[in-house]
């Protein structure tokens, strides 16, 4: 059985919708409700750990009320960073086995979280192939220092899973050494756990601009057959 | 897997002919959820599939006035309660005052819209509440929604809302899988269509249980690939 920590934390600055953009309306509902709909249909999702910015436990509260989320879930205050959040979420995990999505990634599906699932494994990460080229660069200077071979980087997704006592360790072990980590993926395997990654899909985008908005709204708004 | 259905109008017209012809095949569907207004003909239905059930299936009979919204909130959450769900839901129930638009009653007017409109919303919302996820709905609206007819404005105006409120539905039930079909049927021998057009000859027009052919239609494999808004059938 899993819990799932649902990231929904942030205030979406960069969306610039006045509010925190998981009340965001995309395809004519708020953003967050997908990932609930979509983590509420799979069975071994047990609980779902849900955080909330703040003054806005009532509003996530009653979503989960309006859309009839069966799987229980735990609300807990989110932290300064999503790092923070992570670290404050996962003791109110109640499962050995935790999942880690976030509201702003629309797309996802039931058949995501089953992947994760079904998978032998227990530290397990959605991740993208990148098919552009990247380069490492030296801001200060403005000058570019190197290549970076595009077979060996992958684009970090989520949802992932992992075993709750190795994701505890990694938050431990960065607590101890004052890192931050931007993702737990990472995160983990920088202190010395296995993880693995599958292939992810390019529609599974994090909704971070205005356009994403308006490229998750026409993904989501039916799949058209014209 | 056994199945329920929940019909509204189910007393009599296509209601009636949709619980039959659902309820005398040897089909997935156990459950079935009738609701109708009090009635002669409503309490001959319930009679005659009481008596005559040969596949053992359930009948659970409601008497409502779908003009009563707050009775239907209290009587979904009944429904969930003795049923545990509803897979397919056919929204039929319908209620018309032809009439000139001078001389519409106001209070004719929103039951109308009460009974055509807000009843059929009121029944989805309240199931999702409850936590209901429907395989199918089935919106029966009208041609009468889909153009305007001296001295049928209040009726046709609540069939163009349920056209376009199935379209709306269709789109935002479709992230539990849940298909939603609206049909317009045309001339159909009805107690409703001999009010809007009394001196018809209902023998020449559609009947009732060639729209109920439809409705069965949708719940077949087959059906699976209508993906229409607004269904409309005719004679």
């Amino acid at each position: 059985m899993y819990s799932l920590m649902l990231l929904n934390g942030g205030i979406g600055s960069r969306v610039a919708a006045g509010r925190p953009k998981q009340f965001i309306d995309v395809a004519g509902r708020p953003i967050i409700v997908y990932s609930l709909v979509a983590a509420d249909a799979v069975p071994e999702i047990t609980q779902i750990v849900l955080n909330f910015p703040e003054g806005f436990r009532e509003e996530i509260e009653r979503l989960v009320t309006d859309y009839a989320i069966q799987t229980p879930v735990t609300y807990v205050p989110a932290g300064e960073s999503r790092h923070e959040s992570v670290a404050a979420m996962l003791p109110a995990c109640e499962s050995d086995h935790v999942l880690i999505h976030e509201s702003a990634r629309p797309m996802v599906t039931a058949a995501d979280f089953k992947q994760l699932v079904t998978d032998p494994r227990d530290n397990v990460s959605l991740m993208l192939p990148i098919p552009f080229t990247v380069a490492p660069v030296d801001p200060d200077s403005g000058l570019v220092t190197g290549s970076l071979e595009r077979d060996r980087l992958r684009n970090v997704q989520l949802p992932q899973k992992f075993l709750k006592a190795d994701l505890a360790d990694a938050h431990r072990k960065a607590a101890e050494q004052q890192l931050v980590f931007t993702e737990d993926a990472t995160l983990c395997a920088v202190t010395g756990h296995d993880v693995h990654f599958i292939d992810g899909q390019d529609t599974n985008l994090k909704v971070t601009t205005p356009t994403d908005v308006k490229l998750a709204g026409f993904l989501l708004g039916g799949d058209e057959d014209v | 897997m056994s199945k329920s259905i929940l019909i509204t109008g189910a007393s009599k017209g296509i209601g009636a002919a949709t619980a039959e012809r659902f309820f005398y095949a040897d089909n997935d569907i156990t459950d079935f959820i009738l609701l109708a207004r009090q009635s002669e003909d409503f309490e001959k239905l319930i009679g005659r599939l009481t008596d005559d059930n040969p596949y053992g299936k359930r009948v659970l009979p409601h008497v409502i006035d779908l003009n009563d919204r707050a009775r239907i909130v209290g009587l979904m959450r009944d429904v969930m309660a003795e049923a545990g769900k509803v897979d397919y839901l056919v929204n039929n129930a319908g209620y018309t005052a032809p009439c000139a638009l001078q001389q519409i009653e106001f209070a004719d007017f929103e039951r109308t819209i009460g009974v055509n409109l807000y009843a059929p919303f009121t029944i989805v919302q309240e199931l999702l509440h409850c936590g209901n996820t429907f395989e199918l709905i089935v919106n029966i609206a009208s041609t009468a929604g889909m153009g305007g007819r001296p001295g049928w404005l209040t009726y046709g105006a609540s069939k163009a809302a349920v056209i376009n409120m199935s379209e709306a539905m269709k789109e935002e039930l479709s992230i539990y899988g849940t298909r939603v079909v609206c049909i317009s049927p045309g001339r159909c021998a009805t107690d409703l269509r001999r009010k809007l057009a009394p001196d018809e000859d209902p023998s020449t027009i559609m009947q009732p249980e060639q729209v109920a052919s439809v409705i069965d239609m949708l719940t077949s494999e087959v059906g699976t690939l209508v993906d229409s808004q607004n269904l409309v059938v005719r004679q």
